[in-house]
């Protein structure tokens, strides 16, 4: 066993969790820059354009290195973003605790002031939530309004709408629904105007992504290709706001049909704000939402029970190599069979077909899990005369016989299938699909009345469902060029399933798009399940920075402030000595916010420098802090965007300016993630090896080591 | 042909603790368990330097079971003081260090080992008497009607673990839950003698630790599609269960040794299933309403139960068998022939519960002393340290239980304890030496070392550069800034003791630990009022500590009698 001091004046621990933070710094904001990741040995190279992907193929051996994965793993398995805050404030926040330590402030001092700090910093951001309520109201009512218009994704104007249209309402409509939330949103008590904050993520939608919305299409169910309207990029970026006057495509269809629809908006501007110019991921999302909230609607006839985005009921299928217009969102379930397969899919078009669910494998040695084979026992034959079959072939004969008996032409099953039954299957007009995902099964189970089985003599007559059909998610003509399969479409009536297909010509970015898709839904799946949003691009971040400002000039001239800093052990003479140090502490976890919002200026490219995004963030914390109350500067600024003082450049037309939102708990959960990482590498003295003698290491190693 | 080689010769060292590298190696230990002492102690990162899981931690269970320490007189140190801490859980650090504290201070004596050992055996037990004795003065009675010193106790235990990561308010919040799970184990109706229940610690990872709650009763966790699945729970009366404890799955895994050979045309498979199946007509015309199984159901099985309405759970885990036995008042049944009735068990009540992103099922007894603590924390390493955190505070109050005193914490007790031997030692110096051949002179000489070993564990308190000073009346522990002057304002730079009974403002006198004060007899004055519902004080679990003190002493001296390591080198 051996240890190691890594804490010395210089915490290389510290140092080391700044240096990796350092690589995802591109990742912050609305534009991220993607990475190419090369293997030393092989050559090997991915695409990245994420944290997590990032974190996954970096070698982070070292125990910090650890610490960080898992600390970035866990942000990303409960909340699926957050992760690039996460990672930058690591970094920021552990120069800011390096900083500390250089200015001689002990350890548990850093620690307390920090998380007391941070704790006071998620109280005072409330002042910044939006609240989210009935945001499918008008929705619902437009359906009652419209009475038998089809009841369907069909009353869905978002859906119908040309692609990329419906982001942003007309001129008209958003003032006028801007003036309706105007005391929704009012917090401070007078109303205000809550036009964008920072500009950042304005220019990307309307310069780069923007194109890249209108470009990708949103389909209805039945899968007819809509034209598509497309935009010049330059064109777009000549003129920044252009591309949204010129899209009033479905919102004056719409107010025609049903004057009262400018609510409507809702959930359309929460997509918008939230989709952080991702534009075209984020239409996919909302189409999906508008998706299930109908089929919610259709199903319980009325809505009583709140409506949840149920996103375990969205699934992804990617199809690398088709044109990104072609991205759409269905409901039932999206996969891809074989190519041999077209002619069975043809001959079984049109009909209702009666489903088998099998959980587990269907291949003849497959046992439910928890089933030990034993080793010992021997099987032998009695005499010859059984030789000519084998039993796989007895077995495959065997599930005919039941397909058949129980006239099953559909079968899906949760993992792997045995090739020869497949064949046979398709030779008889059975469909078999595998590798379906469980939350797949569960909806077929519940929208057909079928009972998932994990063998297939456990079927029987009441495990069968029917009244699933299968198309062809496109003509063959349409995808053709793929050889990897054939996309279907296999859907039924109520069922509660969407498939989000997503393409990309360029299949090296296909990942990207995917996990893009599932940061949008689950940033929308959140905002929904809070009932809140933040004020976005950065007003959030910027509050932190001023409100900790003013503490820490409060601490410096008012001395004592007993609320902030609070040491485990209240007797020891750290929490006399607390006060002293406290502006200092303060100072630093300020400049970690500090630092987080020049490199999303940076990043966004609305500053020519890093120089120049601090000068400007200090002016406006300057004028923040000198107003007494950072909230209320904000949200005054909000509404004084007209006269440009956050914003040069954008001085007209700001009023089509879409918000931007971020979401509440993850993102907060990612700060207080990202500083508990901090303080633990910080208090961290030494690091003990186990297992380790002085035979196993080489001399240059052993520097620095202590042997027990 | 067989050959015969030679045995090696045994290694016999004489005097190991006299070698340089054991010393060497004594005072890592001391220092990598030092630096993870008390609040504001320094963590440590374990792990193999081949990646993978980190564990950050300063508890000594931890840190002790992965230490692979090589010297035996080490060995012997590090096992005494986890079998301590697998009886006590608390005061692991503290035996450790005392331990290590007694055997360099008594290798800086002149004295024989001996004399040393025989010695360090009389302060041994003048503490033990002491602590124990209505006249100590570092002790208060715990209160059993109110929750004020049981919240202290618990807060205590978990402010001196700072890689659980928590603020102030998780603090209160994990406090108020153990103390609540703790609440829920008591049976309600007493006879002569209770029997304790058991809190089962349920992980939450991921989530907020505000999440964290407590549940009377079991949680199963189950998966999304199991919830989405199971029959809706129409009784309103109690459910009939029976829990197994065989696997249910159908194999045949306990064939033996040999091959079995089997024809053709017998399935092996189909005979067990049948064999499976009769069991399940058996259970219902039993009217069993619920089926428990630690290991797995049989598919088919499972279809066949929930088509007449008997809800199945299956792989619940040999962790739980015990507590569901006992909650539902069932006997495990490990075969699958024929079930007698009275293995049978009821259940009040059956319902799903979902927290974070994890589903259950939640088993309601009717008379519980089970409950479920649902413990939530932010990352992998903050769990498990906080894990083992709830584990010792729940333990430390089933001690409090049996043995109502707390000691006072902070240091406070180890300096009060050491102005005490110190007072004695000096003035009635008879009343420990009992003629075994010691003299005063000696005893002056060990019980210095023994003083200044428990002065220097409460000195270990300090990480950084601070000083500590005691109280001339009650001989309390005071932390005080390093490099300060030396005329002082005491009452000034100083605010409260260690445990926080004591205020600087109540006209005490105070003197450097490292300076030799005059032996006082520090005095017991503890007023009860002084324990006000807001008074925040530092306490330590009686039992633990007492123990810790006696390992530590026993095992030092264990080691100091060591005069020959004899190792086998074959």
């Amino acid at each position: 066993m051996a240890c190691r001091v890594i804490n010395k004046r210089q915490h290389v621990g510290l140092q080391q969790l700044s240096l990796f933070a350092e690589t995802g710094r591109t990742f912050l904001g609305p534009v991220k820059s993607s990475k190419f990741v090369t293997g030393g040995d092989c050559h090997e190279s991915v695409l990245i354009s994420s944290t997590v992907r990032l974190l996954e193929s970096l070698d982070l051996t070292s125990t910090v290195g650890q610490l960080l994965y898992e600390a970035v793993q866990a942000q990303n398995n409960t909340y699926r973003t957050g992760t690039s805050t996460l990672l930058f404030l690591v970094g920021a926040w552990s120069r800011a605790a390096e900083e500390c330590l250089h200015l001689g402030v002990p350890i548990p001092v850093i620690a307390a002031v920090m998380s007391e700090g941070l704790d006071s910093c998620r109280e005072e951001v409330a002042f910044l939530q939006v609240p989210v309520h009935n945001v499918f109201d008008c929705v619902h009512n437009s359906r009652t309004i419209s009475g038998l218009e089809t009841p369907h994704v069909g009353s869905c104007p978002f859906l119908q709408a040309p692609s990329g249209a419906g982001g942003i309402p007309k001129e008209h409509d958003f003032k006028h629904a801007a003036s309706q939330l105007l005391t929704v949103y009012s917090l401070s008590g007078r109303p205000v105007k809550l036009p964008e904050f920072f500009n950042l993520p304005v220019k990307v939608e309307a310069g780069k992504e923007a194109s890249q919305g209108l470009k990708s299409s949103v389909h209805t169910d039945t899968c007819s290709r809509k034209s598509v309207l497309t935009h010049s990029r330059h064109f777009n970026r000549t003129n920044n706001s252009l591309w949204i006057s010129k899209q009033d495509g479905f919102l004056e269809q719409y107010s025609a049909a049903t004057p009262k629809t400018y609510r409507c908006c809702d959930l359309v501007e929460l997509a918008v704000g939230l989709s952080h110019g991702d534009l075209g991921t984020m239409k996919l999302v909302e189409a999906a939402v508008q998706l299930q909230y109908h089929k919610a609607c259709v199903q319980q006839g009325n809505c009583t029970v709140p409506f949840m985005f149920d996103v375990s009921r969205v699934f992804t299928c990617c199809l690398p190599g088709l044109p990104e217009t072609l991205s759409c969102v269905c409901s039932g379930y999206v996969t891809v069979v074989p190519i041999a397969s077209i002619t069975l899919i043809e001959g079984l078009e049109n009909q209702p077909l009666r489903v088998v669910l099998i959980e587990g494998d269907l291949v003849e040695s497959y046992h439910h899990l928890g089933f030990n084979e034993s080793t010992n026992i021997k099987t032998v034959l009695d005499s010859v005369e059984l030789q000519g079959d084998s039993s796989e072939e007895l077995w495959t004969n065997y599930v005919l016989q039941v397909l058949t008996q129980f006239n099953v032409n559909l079968i899906l099953v949760q993992g792997n299938v045995s090739e020869p039954l497949t064949e046979k299957c398709g030779h008889n007009k059975r469909l078999v699909v595998g590798s379906v995902g469980s939350s797949v099964m569960q909806a077929f189970a519940e929208a057909v009345g079928a009972v998932p089985v994990t063998y297939v003599s456990q079927v029987n007559a009441d495990c069968v469902g029917s009244g699933v059909s299968v198309t062809f998610w496109r003509t063959p003509l349409e995808v053709v060029g793929r050889s990897s399969g054939m996309p279907i479409l296999l859907k039924t009536e109520g069922i509660n399933l969407i498939t989000a297909v997503l393409t990309h010509s360029v299949p090296a970015q296909m990942q990207a798009k995917e996990d893009r898709f599932w940061t949008c839904a689950y940033r929308l799946h959140y905002a929904l399940e809070d009932e809140k949003v933040f004020l976005g691009g950065g007003a959030v971040e910027f509050l932190c920075l001023s409100h900790l400002q003013i503490l820490a000039e409060q601490s410096l001239s008012k001395g004592d402030h007993p609320s902030l800093g609070w040491l485990p052990n209240t007797s020891c003479w750290l929490a006399s000595s607390l006060p002293a140090y406290r502006p200092t502490v303060l100072k630093c976890l300020a400049g970690g916010w500090h630092r987080y919002l020049s490199a999303l200026m940076c990043n966004s490219a609305t500053c020519p420098s890093e120089l120049a995004a601090r000068t400007f963030i200090e002016h406006h914390v300057q004028n923040a802090t000198a107003s007494g109350s950072p909230s209320a500067y904000i949200l005054n600024e909000y509404s004084k965007l007209n006269s440009g003082i956050f914003n040069a450049g954008f001085s007209d037309k700001l009023e089509q300016v879409p918000r931007v939102y971020d979401i509440v708990t993850p993102k907060m959960e990612a700060w207080r993630r990202a500083l508990d990482l901090v303080l633990l590498v910080l208090k961290t003295d030494s690091e003990v090896i186990t297992g380790l003698g002085h035979a196993q290491m080489n001399s240059q190693e052993v520097g620095g080591l202590l042997f027990l | 042909m067989s050959r015969l080689e030679a045995k090696k010769p045994s290694l016999c060292k004489s005097e190991p603790l006299t070698s340089d590298t054991v010393r060497a190696t004594l005072s890592v230990l001391k220092g990598v368990l030092t630096s993870c002492y008390g609040p504001s102690g320094r963590l440590k990162q374990l792990h193999n330097g081949l990646g993978g899981y980190v564990c950050t931690t300063s508890q000594s269970s931890a840190l002790l079971s992965n230490l692979s320490v090589t010297h035996p007189a080490l060995k012997i140190l590090t096992t005494s003081v986890q079998n301590h801490v697998s009886c006590f859980s608390d005061c692991g650090l503290f035996t450790a260090i005392l331990c290590c504290n007694l055997i360099e201070n008594a290798q800086k004596t002149d004295l024989t080992p001996t004399t040393v050992i025989k010695l360090n055996k009389h302060l041994l037990s003048l503490c033990t008497n002491y602590l124990k004795s209505e006249a100590c003065g570092c002790r208060i009675p715990v209160d059993f009607s109110s929750t004020q010193i049981l919240l202290c106790l618990v807060r205590s235990i978990l402010r001196s673990k700072p890689a659980c990561m928590l603020i102030r308010k998780e603090v209160d919040h994990i406090s108020a839950l153990i103390l609540r799970a703790f609440l829920l184990t008591i049976p309600e109706n007493t006879e002569d003698h209770i029997i304790l229940g058991k809190s089962i610690i349920v992980p939450l990872k991921g989530q907020k630790v505000t999440d964290s709650t407590v549940l009377p009763g079991i949680l199963i966790e189950m998966s999304e599609v199991q919830l989405m699945r199971m029959l809706p729970i129409k009784k309103s009366s109690a459910l009939k269960v029976a829990l197994f404890c065989t696997s249910l799955s159908g194999d045949f895994s306990d064939t033996g040794e040999g091959t079995l050979v089997v024809s053709y045309r017998m399935s092996l498979e189909n005979a067990a299933l049948d064999q499976l199946l009769n069991l399940g007509r058996q259970l219902i015309s039993d009217h069993v309403d619920l089926v428990l199984c630690q290991k797995v159901i049989h598919p088919s099985l499972k279809q066949f139960l929930s088509i007449h309405h008997v809800i199945a759970i299956d792989r619940v885990g040999v962790a739980l068998m015990e507590p569901l036995s006992k909650v539902t008042g069932t006997q495990p049944i490990g075969s699958i022939g024929s079930i007698s009735p009275s293995s049978y068990g009821i259940v009040k009540e059956l319902c799903t519960a979902k927290f974070g992103s994890k589903h259950f099922f939640h088993l309601i007894p009717n008379e519980a002393t089970i409950c479920s603590l649902l413990l939530c924390n932010r990352n992998d390493t903050a769990w498990d340290e906080l894990k083992l955190t709830c584990q010792t505070a729940l333990h430390v109050l089933q001690l409090t239980i049996k043995e109502p005193w707390a000691l006072l914490g902070g240091g406070c007790t180890e300096t009060h304890l050491a102005a005490f031997i110190r007072y004695k030692a000096r003035n009635e110096p008879e009343s420990i030496l009992t003629d075994d051949g010691c003299t005063q002179a000696e005893l002056q000489l060990v019980a210095e070392a023994f003083c200044s070993a428990l002065l220097s564990l409460a000195g270990s308190l300090e990480h950084d550069g601070g000083e500590i000073v005691t109280d001339i009346k009650y001989g309390h522990f005071w932390s005080i800034q390093g490099d300060c002057p030396s005329v002082v304002n005491w009452p000034d730079l100083l605010s409260r003791c260690g445990c926080g009974l004591y205020s600087s403002q109540e006209e005490l006198s105070w003197s450097f630990l490292r300076s030799s004060c005059h032996p006082f007899a520090p005095q017991s004055c503890l007023p009860h009022e002084t324990v006000g519902p807001d008074s925040n004080l530092t306490l330590d679990c009686l039992t633990a500590k007492l123990s810790g003190l006696q390992v530590a002493v026993e095992t030092a001296n264990l080691i100091l009698d060591l005069s020959y390591v004899i190792e086998d080198k074959n």
